[in-house]
């Protein structure tokens, strides 16, 4: 396993509390998939029924975020980072 | 937090609520660090949202806050943010947009003094828009 995912807090109830989960390189598509396997309910969480990243996660890969790379299709080779980030907002 | 309170000392809850007056007219935000249940550390961020009735925290700047929790050996224990005009207690807008599983507290600068409040947003999955709002009490030392 070459690729690390940070876990906030907020999903840990689907990890066991793991806060760090460690995966094969591939697309964030793919790492999600993973992440899924290992943890099931866990993509439910971070993607609409509709196949796109729920609007109030952030995804990370190393420094840059997601959004701006190639959202999905981003792809996270052996030894980057991924951290995934709940939205901060309200009023 | 002990139990369930938010434990701040007087410096930083004046440093918290100092961050949220500077900011109007707009909401102002940021995170509380806390070490062995004790906010330690009052993380001023800027509202994204840039608005006198909205906050949000710009994902880059979060995403460098988190980092530094984590590098500085802290845990996440509040979101702090203001209410310029009303009371210090979760708008409709607060609890459908939590996310969170810590205390939000709210600074309302409706009056003199500031109030202070914090709250929990129980939800049954993590981005449901409603919630049950359940109140922290907010412990000022020293």
């Amino acid at each position: 396993m070459a690729v690390e995912v940070r876990i906030p807090t907020v999903f840990r109830k689907f990890t066991g509390d793991r806060s760090v989960i460690e995966v094969e390189p591939g697309t964030i598509s793919q790492v999600i998939d993973q992440l899924d396997v290992q943890h099931p309910g866990l993509k439910e969480q971070l993607m609409t029924p509709q196949g796109e990243l729920h609007r109030f996660v952030n995804i990370y890969v190393n420094d840059e975020d997601a959004r701006y790379l190639e959202k999905l299709d981003t792809k996270v080779a052996e030894g980057d980072t991924v951290s995934l980030l709940p939205s901060v907002a309200g009023g | 937090m002990t139990g369930d309170a938010l434990v701040i000392a007087m410096k930083l809850r004046d440093e918290m609520v100092d961050h949220c007056s500077q900011g109007r007219p707009n909401e102002a935000c940021g995170l509380l660090a806390t070490k062995d249940g004790e906010v330690v550390k009052v993380l001023k961020m800027a509202n994204a949202a840039a608005s006198p009735v909205r906050y949000a925290l710009d994902p880059k700047e979060q995403f460098e806050a988190y980092k530094l929790l984590d590098q500085d050996g802290l845990e996440l224990g509040g979101v702090f943010h203001s209410h310029t005009r009303t009371e210090a207690y979760p708008s409709p807008t607060d609890v459908r947009m939590a996310t969170e599983d810590v205390p939000y507290v709210i600074v309302s600068l409706a009056r003199e003094p500031a109030e202070v409040r914090a709250f929990r947003i129980v939800k049954s999955e993590w981005a449901d828009p409603g919630g049950d709002i359940l109140e922290v009490p907010v412990v000022v030392e020293g």
